[in-house]
């Protein structure tokens, strides 16, 4: 490895870990969560990045020695279609399959109760063994190809299995791989190990659907109370177990549905919230802060965050003001975020420079912020504001 | 799986089930319970790979 290289990223891994601790480092860094941007940038197409993961890893090397980024995430287009394809899932719009090659990939819930992966009366099953219910439930409703015991398989179905399998290591070894590019290459912080994913997040997106677990949340509260319970373990267990063995990036937390526009301040804090808190501050007694990668608005339940321990996350801010986000979480933890991605796609350079100018003066003015866009950075941002952001987080954002 | 009841993160097919299938152990039977172990939790995290990330 380049000794220049080398020492770079040292710098700004300090860069990046004083910032999520709401230290005051150098200089502002620069962590875009860029997506299918990156293949655009470089003339893939979103069937490109997302189908073949490895032109979507070559992508970001590009970006990553064009740009002055300190860190960024090794692989936004985070569902590698080609992958989830060779086991059959059936939940996917899939770019250059089902899709236009320049759409990015779609989750597609199933409409009615009959098509839905779990059905109402299932929540013991899930209770009564997570893992047991995803192999033998789950699985063989979103493949085409997995089979429940008791079944006739065939060739095809023990296939999807073996695939799946081989997948998953074929993954993290091209992701280990491509994050020591990044490093020896770039030097480049790879910004995130390990996810975590709210139980209720994992029932409403994956298992029951939104409007089911819309019912659920009235018809049989106390069912989805325990399986938010049942599953909070494995929830920590995973977020863990692909994390950063030496503890200086922070584990990952995709939340959707506890955004204000989804359901009540109830329903939050009786569901969403007590496992999120618990699993939280689980993790941050392993040795780990989590990015509260909050999508959407939050508002009236940002408050709820302030019952975590100091320093404990860091809070990404998609649709709400993030000026008042940081008046009421700025002195317990990091924020990151700041660009609108509509003026990322729709306005100018100028926009850009002015926009990240005044986020650092107010947000960043006393360290603990970290420039990125609202939201992730897809196929429809212009490299040209991509640019200008990255030059004025250089030049303005030095302390 | 009938026997799989372990609801522990990071098991599919606990030690205990399958040490049963087994008359005796001749030898080391940490040995082979390491690396049942290791295996079935590359298992485990594959299934929840599949929810959590995909």
């Amino acid at each position: 490895m380049s000794k220049d290289m080398e020492q770079l990223y040292q710098e700004r891994l300090d860069r990046y870990w004083k910032a999520n601790h709401r230290e005051k480092p150098d200089k502002v860094p620069f962590r875009p969560f860029a997506a299918e941007c990156a293949g655009a940038f470089y003339g893939y197409t979103t069937q490109d990045v997302t189908h073949d993961v490895d032109k979507g890893l070559e992508a970001v090397i590009k970006m990553c020695k064009e740009f002055d980024i300190d860190a960024t995430v090794s692989n936004m287009v985070y569902v590698w279609t080609g992958y989830t394809e060779s086991y059959g899932t059936k939940y996917f719009g899939v770019p250059g399959i089902d899709l236009d090659v320049h759409e990015s990939f779609q989750y597609r819930e199933p409409r009615t109760e009959d098509g839905a992966f779990m059905k109402e009366d299932e929540y013991d099953i899930l209770i009564e063994n997570p893992t047991e219910f995803v192999m033998n439930v789950w699985a063989p409703r979103i493949s085409k190809y997995f089979k429940a015991p008791g079944e006739k398989n065939t060739w095809k179905n023990n296939l999807a299995w073996l695939k799946c399998g081989l997948g998953f290591l074929h993954y993290g070894n091209k992701i280990n791989a491509h994050v020591e590019r990044m490093r020896k290459e770039c030097g480049v912080v790879s910004c995130l190990a390990g996810a975590l994913k709210a139980p209720f997040d994992i029932i409403a997106d994956k298992f029951r659907g939104f409007r089911g677990l819309a019912y659920d949340v009235y018809r049989q509260p106390d069912k989805v109370l325990k399986a938010t319970e049942a599953l909070a373990p494995h929830m920590f267990y995973n977020a863990i177990a692909l994390a950063d063995p030496e503890k200086k990036v922070p584990v990952s937390h995709w939340m959707h549905r506890g955004a204000t526009g989804f359901f009540s301040e109830e329903v939050f804090k009786k569901f969403y919230w007590p496992t999120v808190r618990e699993i939280t501050e689980e993790i941050f007694r392993a040795g780990y802060q989590t990015i509260f990668y909050a999508e959407g608005t939050w508002g009236k339940n940002l408050k709820y965050f302030l019952e975590l321990p100091e320093g404990s996350i860091i809070f990404h801010c998609d649709k709400d003001d993030i000026f008042e986000v940081h008046k009421v979480l700025g002195k317990k933890f990091a924020i990151s975020g700041g660009v609108p991605n509509d003026m990322l796609t729709f306005g100018t350079p100028e926009d850009i420079r002015i926009r990240v100018k005044k986020l650092i003066e107010t947000v960043g003015r006393d360290g603990g912020f970290i420039l990125d866009a609202e939201a992730i950075m897809q196929q429809d941002i212009k490299k040209e504001n991509f640019k200008a952001m990255a030059e004025a987080c250089a030049e303005y954002g030095v302390y | 799986m009938a026997e799989n009841k372990s609801v522990k993160p990071g098991v599919c097919f606990p030690w205990e089930e399958k040490k049963k299938e087994y008359p005796i152990i001749k030898g080391d039977e940490k040995t082979i319970q390491k690396v049942w172990e290791e295996f079935d939790t590359l298992a485990y995290l594959t299934l929840w790979f599949l929810v959590t990330a995909m």
